[in-house]
Formats: structure tokens, sequence, C-alpha cells
């Protein structure tokens, strides 16, 4: 699998380790080093995914992902060197699709890549069935079973359940479930998350310390194992 | 002089005046009618004492009885008195015109003390509403030892502020050494020197400087007053104003001490805001080029890239020393950050949550150590940041991970103690030597050769940073780090 992947870094450094490593991975790759060039690009050259830095000199990253969404349908992926700062709950909020953290490894970045595409093929709209491993989550009948086994869920846990689903290989933020699950004025109750999340996975029979379902992102959210 | 005779005057020539008023009804009625009439001289003692006191209405008691004695009572013409009959009558007008006077001084009094008490109140009023509308607050502490300077026997009233900066004086004179630490003492120790307030009155007391002109202080909200008066000159009024400007000042005082608070969160804010600022810009200049680094040297291990299998271990190796690299830039400034004393971001969490994420992380380092888990069920949440305590869970695990040996036993548990978490990570394996026991968490001590030093200082300080405490201690089977962290209030689940 190939994919036209855009780089957006001002570092012409990163800009040409990257060209090389993912070319060596089978993409095919241009880069850029503002948010302007960036959002031209995306429009013209039509990338799968774009590799977004948020820490941009100019123009800060925020305003680029927001340009970006009106003109392009790609995979956006946000770097930035900050770990587990707010800036990845409001970049995933903003509509990414996934971060990673500065510095990584070559064949780290090609996974995530690689995900984000096999995500975007697999989203046949009107799917009624969403699998992950041995789990089944049936919209239609809002049947959710394990290796054929029928789990029952409370509605709000299903609902947490069907939204990770929805989204599956993508972190989901505390405040997008929240909002999702239980309406706007739930957001910042991070504990009603937490607190469903941990029924779910003992009714998944999930072992947190090392989930096959749902994965903790930290001081984000959770995601579904695609 | 003829001011204070005057109301004798008044009294004799009422006493005549109705003695004559009597002899003429007597003459054109009859004498028979005169004994009845004595009673006007009562009206005249009464209206002399509501009017004029106590000493014109014995004058006129006196006057008016020598006079119903000489021309009414018989023998006519002589002062001589028979009987007690006359002397009750004698009595009786004395008594009428004490009583009277008595009552009326009082009512003169209480009206006197009702227009003077008004008249502070407005004082006081008017003065609380100029204060409130001043924006300063100093304008109105100035408002206030002005008005106070002005009432009979206060010499001097100021007020100073009191805080880790040590005393400023916001209204009156300047004060000298002497005050300024006796202000200092009744501030401390929250006495008052010199004075109480009891009934809404300053109650001067001596001080070893003996009665006359003196200071006293009044310990405040976040201040002290400092009045300095002549005890003989002031009278009530001046000592009840006095009370009153005292709790404005105390009023004042208080306000100013919101508006510091204010201003100094939000300084706090600010420099938080500062520091964090500076952290990222340095987390952006230290980790960008390790960035470049990482992503060259890893683009070329790549098989397309077409470089042998000795080349490729190389660059592995180079990329292993970046990634060492990473990690101890990313501890410095999670040290730094630590130490900044940044703002948590607390939240409720289940303990068990954060050690299933801790473990997450390290997943794949752990090797062929087994990780035991033992907390129980229904422990309930601990308030904490999330990331901070996460940092803490993996650098412990780290720690034990490094120092068990294979198929070792990590174990991670936790409970519920003096109202708070207490939870431990202990693993098979060496002990740490008593000595250091202490010294495991300073920064950069380290048992190994290329250890940063930086892990289980940063575990102290996230733990510090919640208020608890962490500790290490030698078990049978090996090292066990101990630590504490805070409940979360009780959810208001619904």
């Amino acid at each position: 699998m190939s994919g036209r992947v855009l780089v957006v870094d001002d570092e012409v450094e990163m800009q040409r380790a990257l060209r090389a490593g993912l070319g060596y991975h089978d993409f095919d790759v241009r880069a850029v080093g503002s948010g302007e060039e960036a959002v031209r690009e995306a429009a013209a050259w039509r990338p799968d995914v774009i590799l977004l830095d948020l820490g941009l000199p100019k123009k800060d990253g925020f305003a680029v992902l927001r340009e970006l969404r009106p003109v392009t349908r790609a995979a956006v992926i946000v770097v930035s060197v900050m770990p587990g700062e707010k800036d990845k709950v409001r970049a995933l909020d903003a509509g990414a699709d996934d971060y990673v953290v500065k510095p990584f490894g070559t064949e780290e970045l090609v996974a995530r890549i690689r995900a984000v595409l096999r995500r975007q093929a697999a989203v046949p709209a009107g799917e009624p069935v969403i699998r992950t491993g041995d789990l089944e989550i049936d919209l239609a009948t809002r049947r959710v079973t394990v290796n054929g086994r029928a789990v029952h869920l409370t509605p709000t846990e299903y609902e947490l359940l069907r939204y990770l689903g929805l989204h599956a290989g993508k972190p989901v933020s505390h405040t997008t479930l929240l909002r999702q699950v239980w309406g706007d004025y739930a957001v910042g109750d991070n504990y009603n998350t937490r607190y469903v999340v941990a029924q779910i996975r003992k009714k998944l029979a999930d072992d947190p310390a090392n989930p096959r379902y749902i994965v903790n992102e930290p001081g984000v959210g959770y995601r579904l194992e695609a | 002089m003829t001011r204070r005779l005057a109301p004798y005057g008044v009294a004799l020539g009422g006493a005549v005046a109705v003695t004559t008023a009597i002899g003429v009804i007597g003459l054109v009625g009859g004498l028979g009618a005169v004994p009845g009439l004595s009673a006007l001289y009562l009206l005249l003692v009464l209206w002399l004492g509501a009017r004029w006191g106590r000493g014109p209405a014995v004058a006129g008691s006196i006057a008016a009885f020598s006079l119903y004695d000489f021309f009414f009572v018989p023998p006519v013409g002589t002062f001589a008195v028979r009987g007690p009959a006359e002397l009750l009558e004698l009595v009786v007008l004395l008594a009428v015109a004490l009583v009277t006077s008595q009552l009326a001084a009082s009512q003169r009094r209480a009206q006197a003390a009702a227009e003077s008490l008004a008249a502070d109140s407005r004082a006081l009023y008017s003065l609380a509403t100029a204060m409130l509308r001043s924006q300063e607050v100093t304008d109105g502490l100035a408002m206030v030892s002005a008005r106070a300077q002005e009432l009979v026997g206060v010499d001097r009233f100021g007020v100073v502020a009191v805080d880790a900066g040590g005393l400023e004086t916001l209204a009156g004179p300047v004060l000298g050494a002497d005050d300024r630490k006796q202000a200092q003492w009744s501030f401390e120790n929250g006495r008052p020197v010199g004075m109480t307030i009891k009934d809404g009155m300053v109650v001067l007391m001596k001080t070893h400087g003996g009665a006359g002109a003196g200071t006293a202080y009044m310990p405040l909200s976040g201040g002290v007053a400092v009045v300095g008066m002549d005890a003989d000159a002031a009278g009530l009024d001046t000592l009840r104003m006095l009370a009153g400007l005292i709790g404005l000042a105390d009023l004042l005082l208080d306000r100013r001490r919101a508006v510091v608070e204010r201003e100094r969160a939000r300084g706090f804010e600010a420099s938080d805001r500062l520091k964090a600022a500076i952290l990222s810009s340095l987390s952006h200049e230290l980790k960008s080029p390790i960035a470049a680094l990482r992503a060259g040297l890893t683009a070329l291990t790549a098989p397309r890239a077409g470089l042998g299998p000795e080349q490729r271990e190389l660059l592995t190796d180079m990329d292993r020393q970046a990634s060492r690299l990473d990690r101890m830039v990313g501890d410095m400034l999670d040290l730094s950050r630590l130490e900044a004393g940044m703002a948590l971001d607390r939240e409720a969490h289940s303990f068990a949550d954060l050690v299933a994420g801790a473990l997450q992380q390290v997943r794949g380092q752990t090797r062929e150590r087994e990780i035991g888990v033992r907390i129980p069920e229904n422990l309930p949440a601990i308030e904490v940041d999330e990331l901070q305590a996460g940092r803490l869970l993996t650098n412990l695990i780290e720690n034990a991970v490094e120092w068990t040996p294979p198929h070792g036993a990590i174990e991670i548990g936790a409970a519920v103690r003096d109202g708070g978490l207490e939870a431990w990570v202990e693993n098979d394996g060496p002990e740490i030597a008593p000595a250091d026991l202490d010294r495991v968490f300073d920064t950069f001590w380290t048992r190994r050769s290329n250890g940063t030093g930086l892990g289980l200082a940063i575990s102290r300080r996230v733990v510090e940073a919640h208020g608890g405490i962490i500790r290490a201690e030698n078990r049978r089977r090996g090292p066990r780090f101990t630590f504490t962290l805070p409940l979360a209030p009780v959810p208001s689940r619904k």
C-alpha cells in the first residue's frame, strides 16, 4: 500500500529525512515549510495524509488545521514536541486524525500513517457491523458480542463503545466522548468517561493493564483498537 | 455670672407673683379659699424644676413656703411655723422641686446624648459612604485618619499595614522606631496595647508611660491602628467616635487585603504562563535537533536505503543513543516543570486505571519479570494530575524492572490509610544500601552507570507536588517504594 504524504515542517533537515524515510517505504512525499503552502498544496496535489507540525513559526498550527479541513479530505496527523500537552486534545477535537510526538522513529511514523490510511479505506458508510478482533458491535440491532458471546451494556456504555467503534483506531478525547454520549453539559467531568470505560472493560473482560479493545491515551482519552 | 443667677431671680419673682395672685384671689373670694390655692405653688415649682433645674426649683420652693407662711398662715406677718402640717407642706414643695428637676435633668441629658449619637452616626455614615466611593483604599484610610485627628483629645491616628514585607504606613503620620515595634508586637499577638473596644466605645488603659498623652495600638485585619491621645481631654463622644473610626479602618484594611490577594493571584497566573512559555520553547529548542537526528537515522535503516547489515546496526545503535538523549532531555524538562511549581491539572482518577495506563506504557520493556497488581476493587478515587501521576508510576515500575532479575516478581499495591491513598511498588532484587535509602530520591543520584538519576527525583517531586510523601525501604525480598496521594472528594454521581 502506498499513498501521497504531505509533510508540513519548517525544518529542512526534518523535511529531507522524512522525504527519504517515507520514500523508502513506498510513499509519494512532498514537503512544505509553511501553513500557506500546506493549504495550497493540499488543494492542488490532493495528498492522502498530511503530517502537520504544530510548531510552525509563523502561523499557529491550529489555524492551519482549520484552513485545511475545507480544502482536503486527507487524514491529518499532528506532530508536536510537547507530549501530553493540551495541544493533543485540542488538535483531535479540531479534526486531526492522530498525533505523533517528536522525536519519533520512521517505523513508528509509517505504522501510524498506514493505520490512518487503512481507516480511511475501511469507512464504507452504512456498514452495519464494527469488528475489532473478536469484538463485534452490530449497529442495527445494538448487539455487542465478544467471541460470539453476547455482552449486556447499559445505554450509556453502548453509546460510548459505539462512538469509539465508529472512530476505531483514532484517539478520541474525553471532551468529545462527553459531548457525544452525554451532551454539552457533561463536558469537564472526565470521571464519567473513566467510570463508564472501566465498566465496559469489566464486561468485555478486557484487562486494563493490557487492553485488547479500549486503549488509554494518557492525557487525551481513549482509542478502540482497529 | 448674671446668666447663672438669672434663674434664681425667675424663681424668686415667680414665688412673689404666685403669692400676689393668691392674695388677690383671697381678697376677692374670701380667705377661706386660700389653703386650696397653695397648690399653685406646686405648679410654680414643677415648672421651675423642669425648665431651670434643681437650684432654682429649691430656691423657688423655699421662697414660696416663706411667703405663704408670712402672708397667709396665722399668725399672719410672721415666719413662725406651727405644727407638722405646715412643715409637711414645705417638705412636699421641696420634694417636688427635687424630683421634677431630677427628671427634667435626666431627660435633658438623654436628649443631648441622643443628639450627639445622631451626630456621630451621621458623621460616620457620610465618612463611610465617601470611603466606599473612593477608588483607592488609602484615600479612604486618609479620610478616616483626618476625621479622627479632628476629635478632641486625639493627637494622631495612623494606620499601618503589616505583611511579610514589614510595616507600611497607609494613613496618618509615619511611625517612629518605637511605634513600629509596638505595632508589630500588637499585630503579631493579636492584642491591643493601651486600649480596648467595649460596647462600641474605646476604653483607654494605662500604659507604663502613665496617664496623659500616650499611644495606643489596635490590631486590625492585616494591619494596626495607632492612636496617639490625651486621655484627660478625650470625652465620651471622642471615645465612641474613635471606636467607629477604628471599625471603618478595619473594613478598609480588609478590602485592601482582598485587592492585594487578587493581584498576587493574577501575578502567579502570569508567571505560570511565562514559565509554561519558556519551558515549551525550551522543549522545542532541545527536542527539534533530536527529532531530525532520529528521523534521519531511522530513515537510513530501511532495507531499501541500500546499506549493509553492519552499517544498519551502527545506525540503530546511534538511534538508541538519540532516544536516550531524548529521554534525558524529557526528564530534565519534567523536573524543571515540577521545580518551577507549575499548577497541577488535578482530577478524580481511579488508581487502578492509572496503574493500568502505566503498565501499558512500559509494556515491552518488562521482559521476563512478572508484574502483580494488588489493588482492592473498592478503592476510592484519587485526585491527581493524570500525566504526572502516570509519570510517577512508570518511573517506579521502570526502576523496579531495572533491578529485578529475570523471572523475578514486581508487585504494585495500594490501600487507604489515614484518609489518603498509600501505594507501593516493590520488587525482588538486591537491597538498597541503608545509607542510600534517602539519597535515591536526590537529583542526579543513581545506582547505575548509565542512569540519569532523574527518574526517582521526578517521582519524589510529583508526590510532593500532590502533598504526599515517598520513601524507600528494604523488604525481605527486595526494595519497596511507598508513596501517598490524596483521595478525591466523593464525586457527586447521579
